[in-house]
């Protein structure tokens, strides 16, 4: 059985230690969750591919009627700039350039009707930061992660393996502290944070002694580390808590730079025809990087196809060319992701989700009922290809994948509209539900909190969101 | 078995068809009334010899009464499915109620076919009359709780009103009632608030004030004050999950205690004290300063004399002194930041000077640079100051890098500080201004909320955020006096939102405490900011002193007098030491250096450190002082003791603000670029840094993973350690000098045979670079090289 905490029990028991946490949470080791875990969990570990700066949906994964360019065309009248072409489920169409994608779509759910928060004036960074803390900037206190949660929930699933690890964003790009802001464990302690690997050709590099440094020499020097800590004159001292604190998280890390598993992060040592299936780029990379860590054990990855603005899916211009761009970087890798999980028997227990924080739409800046502030210019006739494409922000009707773990297999949920706005019209999901759906299929019980300066911080704010049965293979049962 | 029969009909009937389930909910039509003709049967058969014909009356009962118990079981089985019943006592009530159809399937069947079988009818109308009642009695529990039955017994009273576990109260005085009926309000406010107060009324009821409450809804009321069992407010809170009339209908259900405490409080006949408003039962600071007479004794310090009196009352007995070394280290990281050399320790231990302790912490003070370049992370960490962050990208933030630069480096009293935090010039505006991210916000989170919140949280020990969303739930705060203290720092009154929901009420514009003034609403933003800051640095605001003292105590020695830094209504170890210092720090002018010699002057910093195991026990408020608890470096304190014993991790052109061209910062000797002047980065992001996007009050006293990691292969370190093992391999030919040097350096000691043997052996006589990067980094690993102690 669950166990379970009241506000009063949890206040009576702690009420003075965690009455201190503030951001940086510095005793995060103390905090006690209230929740525990579901004993019915389908998944154990997460895959999450965010195509950052918005995906336009009826570019990539809801296509509606194509428009080839043609000079003096009208604006108002396109609605997708590629050819619609069929997947592997009846009647349903993907976009011209995501082939591949739509022939495994057997195996994982559709969804057409993930709508974004209106935040208003658009800011990618404050839409990503909901889409993956769930929690809208700014807070009064650092909110944490998705993959922190599941860190701190989880634990790693293997010991030597980071617990949460981002694979392919660098924070030296416009909007970086923003960015910054939410990749973060926030108040559940830094233990959770992201390991960043910004670069998958360079994955290795963070798991291995500094560059250089021969193996035998790295451990010569952990054997004076050791001698010279029962010598130091702490001993005499007895600095209980942080030595203690200090010993444990260097044998850590000793461990994990010394453990077979830490060669699952070079990504060279696969097979050349691997190799090149997944190299569409970093993010094809970051994949089969995601597929590694996964099979050795990792709990949370992140890929990221990049945030940088005005770059990558972030098309406030040229939209056409750049997105088929994008789509051959995507294309290849997920595909085969899917294949090797499955194959290797992972796709039972790993959620892999293809998400975007909000779409985009040619004329559409916002949400039809609800619009901000125009960002991009729009000429009502377009005569350059540059124009083509869909270079508005929308946050009405997203697209998003979700494939194993407990996942409804050849299954569409939701519907936008066929015309312009091209809106949801049917399930609408908010990243409440999306979030409770992942924490419901990994055993994570839907009320996890924790009280922090006195207020209960949930998984979602105030525990709201349902799991979606309409995404979930086993019935829900009451918890 | 039965699971799989009502999984195959299931499976065979048209799911959400509504005549199933109009079927299955005349299941307990069915079941009310003839099962118990099944029971009447039975008891009949008690009396057969005494009722003329009865044997025909037991026949005729026997066939409807088994005919509707079959009947009941099947539609039972669909209301189960269909209105998605579940749980242990569904179980219950679907395996007593098929096997009783069967028994009466059998009853039947032995009545009209083998009327010779006597014995066997006879047993199992004995089995089906008691399977009627056991049956009857789950079906029961399901609809109106579990102890539908029991409760009424007498014998269960006392349990009745005894206090359910988990609630805390204490003496059967009148403030029980008080605090029973808070933990209730705080049930309702956390269940029922989102359906049933000021902004939606479901059914017609709201729970958010007493006369609401006690109204009841569209359905009439719903508690009978002594009789919870009567009381709807109970059945609905206790009805299975999924019975359409269980509460909260939405969100989760309410946990165990919570139910046993709303049933202890309607049995005890749901007190509702009409103050309970005005009397707190919250902890709850003077505001007022207080000035103890000095307790006696032969301590210079008067802050020797409070804790000697604390600790005589305590039983706890002085420690003995540090030595010269440890004494330095601490007071030279304390005060600038830095460890001392080698040098300045044995020039310190020749020293015969019997104040010479008193005369290096005033030397250390008046290093006005080095002072400000260290605190000023502390303050950086306070009002939430970066050189990056959120909203510089779209210019809603601004930075007080220079004016709290200035500020240190010219040691502002305090009261001034403060007053040109609340009342801003265009430099020092970037505290109250908060961060506004582009887009609309919540408005919990509006840019006058966060400055109510900040300067409550920073300047005056006090948790606002709660009180910003609705009425706290853990003080005495409410929502209007969050607007009324926000609304100084708008151009405009704001429209007061509760839970993120526009109210269309308005608050007025004042200050906390009545007592400390009162704001003029009509005037501009720019007067309401000079009354505020006029009202709160008054030293009749003791609170905003006590707290500032209470920062910095803890910053010294590990905890704060009270321990909760944020949290200034929590009870600290001595009031009487609090109280005094904070007195005494206005008496000297608000002398923030003053107060820190006054701190470190004293026998109790300057006794051995303590150590703990689990911190904790440390933030207790029964904590027991016993003097300093050992300190991890900051980041900051780490990154610039590398810098100054190793090699310089940062160089002059990593300042993000740069005193030697802005404030006139001449450094003499050994310069070091401090981490507290840089931009955030991995490395300090890794040793404790926060990103300052919120306020940040203390470090984390924990290792992690993440931290070892950038210790084991980050770039950064690696880097500056092989930089320096050049540097010294060149300087120290000797590996025996070198081994000497850096120990002396590190650790301001010489290393112990056993340490130099050790050291000697991996390093050999003419060690390498890596050999030489790879001992400093075990040195700089050593916790002894990373704790105050």
């Amino acid at each position: 059985m669950e166990k379970y905490w009241t506000r009063r029990d949890f206040l009576k028991k702690n009420a003075a230690a965690i009455a201190t946490m503030g951001m940086a949470a510095p005793l995060s080791s103390l905090l006690q969750s209230c929740g525990g875990l579901t004993s019915n969990a389908t998944a154990d570990s997460v895959i999450l591919l965010f195509m950052a700066g918005g995906m336009a949906h009826t570019e990539t994964f809801d296509p509606k009627r194509y428009t080839p360019f043609t000079t003096g065309m009208q604006a108002n009248t396109v609605l997708s700039t590629f050819k619609p072409v069929p997947t592997i489920l009846d009647g349903i169409q993907f976009s011209e350039g995501l082939e591949k994608i739509g022939q495994i779509m057997d195996k994982g759910s559709l969804i057409r009707s993930y709508v974004a928060a209106d935040l208003g004036h658009i800011l990618h960074t404050r839409h990503q930061y909901h889409w993956h803390t769930c929690y809208e900037p700014p807070q009064s206190v650092t909110v944490p992660h998705i993959g922190s949660w599941i860190s701190k929930e989880l634990g790693p699933l293997k010991e030597v393996i980071p617990s949460f690890i981002n694979i392919g964003q660098r924070f030296e790009v416009g909007e970086g502290e923003e960015l910054k802001a939410f990749h973060s464990a926030g108040f559940l302690g830094s233990e959770h944070g992201p390991f960043l690997i910004p670069d998958p050709t360079k994955g290795l590099d963070s798991v291995r002694p500094p560059t250089g440094m021969t193996t035998k020499r790295f451990e010569s020097r952990n054997q004076l580390y050791e001698k010279l800590i029962k010598e130091s004159e702490m001993g005499e001292f007895g600095s209980g808590y942080q030595k203690e604190s200090l010993k444990r998280s260097m044998e850590q890390a000793y461990r994990l730079l010394n453990s077979p598993e830490a060669k699952a992060f070079d990504i060279s040592q696969e097979p050349k025809e691997s190799y090149d299936t997944y190299n569409t780029g970093k993010f094809g990379l970051g994949c089969l990087m995601a597929k590694r860590l996964v099979n050795e054990g990792a709990r949370f990855i992140t890929v990221t196809s990049e945030y940088e603005p005005f770059m990558n899916w972030d098309t406030h211009d040229n939209g056409h060319t750049r997105i088929k761009e994008m789509k051959e970087r995507i294309d290849a890798p997920i595909t085969q992701l899917i294949k090797d999980l499955e194959e290797s028997g992972k796709l039972e227990s790993t959620i892999v989700i293809v998400a975007s924080e909000f779409s985009r739409d040619m004329l559409t800046e916002g949400r039809p009922d609800l619009k901000v502030k125009d960002q991009v210019n729009v000429p009502d006739i377009i005569t350059d290809m540059k124009n083509y494409g869909m270079h508005r922000h929308f946050t009405d009707g997203c697209s998003m994948l979700m494939f194993g773990g407990g996942i409804r297999a050849g299954n569409v949920f939701g519907k936008t509209a066929d015309e312009r706005p091209c809106k949801t019209i049917e399930n609408p999901i908010k990243i409440a539900s999306i979030h409770q759906t992942i924490y419901h299929a990994l055993g994570i019980h839907p009320e996890t909190n924790y009280e922090i300066e006195k207020r209960p911080f949930y998984t979602t704010p105030d525990g709201k969101g349902i799991a979606e049965q309409g995404l979930l293979k086993a019935q829900i049962k009451s918890v | 078995m039965i699971s799989y029969i009502c999984l195959a009909a299931s499976n065979s009937l048209p799911v959400g068809s509504w005549m199933v389930q109009f079927a299955g909910r005349l299941h307990p039509l069915f079941v009310h009334f003839p099962v118990s003709l099944l029971f009447l049967a039975g008891v009949l058969k008690l009396f057969e010899k005494r009722i003329k014909g009865a044997e025909q009356i037991i026949n005729f009962l026997i066939i409807i009464g088994s005919g509707s118990a079959i009947f009941a079981a099947g539609l039972g089985i669909l209301l189960a499915w269909q209105d998605s019943y579940s749980g242990e006592l569904l179980d219950y009530h679907r395996y007593s109620g098929v096997l009783l159809a069967v028994v009466s399937a059998g009853l039947v069947y032995v009545t009209l076919k083998k009327p010779d079988a006597t014995k066997t009818k006879n047993l199992l109308l004995a089995l089906a009359s008691v399977g009627t009642i056991i049956t009857g009695h789950w079906g029961a529990a399901l609809t109106h709780g579990d102890t539908y039955l029991t409760e009424v017994l007498p014998w269960q009273n006392d349990q009745e009103n005894s206090l359910p576990a988990g609630i805390a109260v204490g003496n059967p005085d009148e403030d029980d009632d008080v605090k029973l009926a808070i933990q209730v309000r705080t049930i309702f406010a956390h269940n029922c608030y989102k359906c049933h107060s000021e902004t939606k009324q479901k059914g017609k009821l709201k729970l958010d004030e007493k006369e609401f409450i006690f109204a009841g809804g569209e359905g009439g009321e719903i508690i009978v004050p002594g009789n919870a069992s009567e009381s709807e407010i109970y059945r609905r809170i206790t009805l299975p999950v999924n019975h359409k009339e269980s509460m909260p209908s939405k969100g989760k259900s309410l946990a165990k205690p919570e139910i046993e405490i709303i049933k202890y409080w309607i049995n005890k006949g749901a007190p509702w004290p009409n103050d309970m408003g005005k009397r707190s039962v919250f902890p709850k600071a003077e505001l007022a300063p207080r000035n103890p007479p000095l307790p006696q004794g032969t301590h210079k310090n008067p802050i020797d004399l409070w804790v000697n009196d604390y600790f005589d009352k305590n039983n706890i007995a002085w420690k003995g002194k540090v030595n010269d070394r440890t004494f330095l280290r601490r007071t030279y990281f304390d005060i600038i930041g830095l460890p001392p050399s080698f040098e300045e320790i044995k020039v310190f231990e020749r020293d015969t000077n019997p104040a010479k302790r008193k005369k290096v912490i005033d030397r250390l003070l008046s290093q006005n640079n080095e002072y400000a370049q260290h605190w000023i992370t502390f303050w950086n960490d306070a009002l939430r100051n970066d050189y990056t962050g959120t909203g510089y990208i779209t210019k809603g933030r601004f930075n007080v890098n220079h004016w709290l630069y200035t500020s240190l480096q010219e040691n502002k009293p305090y009261n001034q500080f403060v007053r040109e935090l609340l009342n801003p010039t265009e430099e020092s505006k970037g505290f109250i201004s908060g961060i506004q991210w582009r887009g609309t916000v919540n408005a919990s989170q509006r840019t006058e909320m966060q400055a109510a919140q900040n300067v409550g949280q920073v300047l005056l020990g006090l948790n606002l955020k709660c009180a910003s969303c609705h009425d706290s739930f853990v003080s005495d705060w409410k929502l209007e006096d969050a607007y009324a203290f926000a609304n100084i720092f708008a151009e405009e009154s704001l429209e007061i939102a509760r839970c993120e929901k526009p109210t269309g009420k308005y608050a007025n514009t004042s200050l906390l405490w009545p007592s400390l003034g009162s704001i003029d609403s009509t005037s501009s933003k720019k007067e309401r900011l000079r009354q505020l800051a006029d009202g709160l640095v008054q030293p009749a605001n003791g609170r905003m002193y006590r707290t500032i003292v209470n920062r910095i105590w803890a910053q010294l020695m590990g905890r704060g007098i009270i321990g909760t830094v944020d949290e200034m209504d929590n009870k600290p170890w001595s009031q009487d030491l609090l109280d005094w210092v904070a007195v005494n720090f206005v008496d000297n002018g608000y002398d923030l250096k003053k107060l820190l010699f006054l701190i470190m002057t004293s026998d109790i910093y300057q006794m051995e450190g303590n150590a703990y195991d689990d911190p904790a026990v440390v933030f207790k408020e029964s904590y027991q002082f016993k003097g300093m608890l050992n300190r991890r470096l900051t980041a900051e304190q780490l990154s610039d003791a590398v810098s100054k014993v190793i090699y310089p991790v940062f160089n002059k052109s990593d300042y993000a603000y740069d005193p030697i061209v802005t404030a006139g910062y001449e450094p003499t000797g050994q310069f070091i670029t401090r981490a507290s002047l840089v931009e955030n980065n991995a490395f300090l992001t890794a040793l404790g840094r926060p990103n300052r996007e919120v306020v940040t009050t203390s470090r984390p006293v924990e290792s992690s993973l993440l931290q070892a990691l950038e210790f084991t292969n980050g770039v950064k370190l690696n880097n500056t350690l092989e930089a320096g093992a050049e540097r010294w391999k060149r300087k120290y030919t000797s590996s025996n000098k070198l081994i000497n040097r850096t120990y002396q350096e590190a650790l301001g000691r010489n290393p112990t045979k056993k340490e130099f043997t050790v050291t000697r052996k991996a390093l050999g006589d003419k060690p390498t670079i890596g050999q030489i990067q790879d001992f400093f980094w075990a040195v700089i690993m050593l916790p002894e090289f990373q704790t105050i102690y």
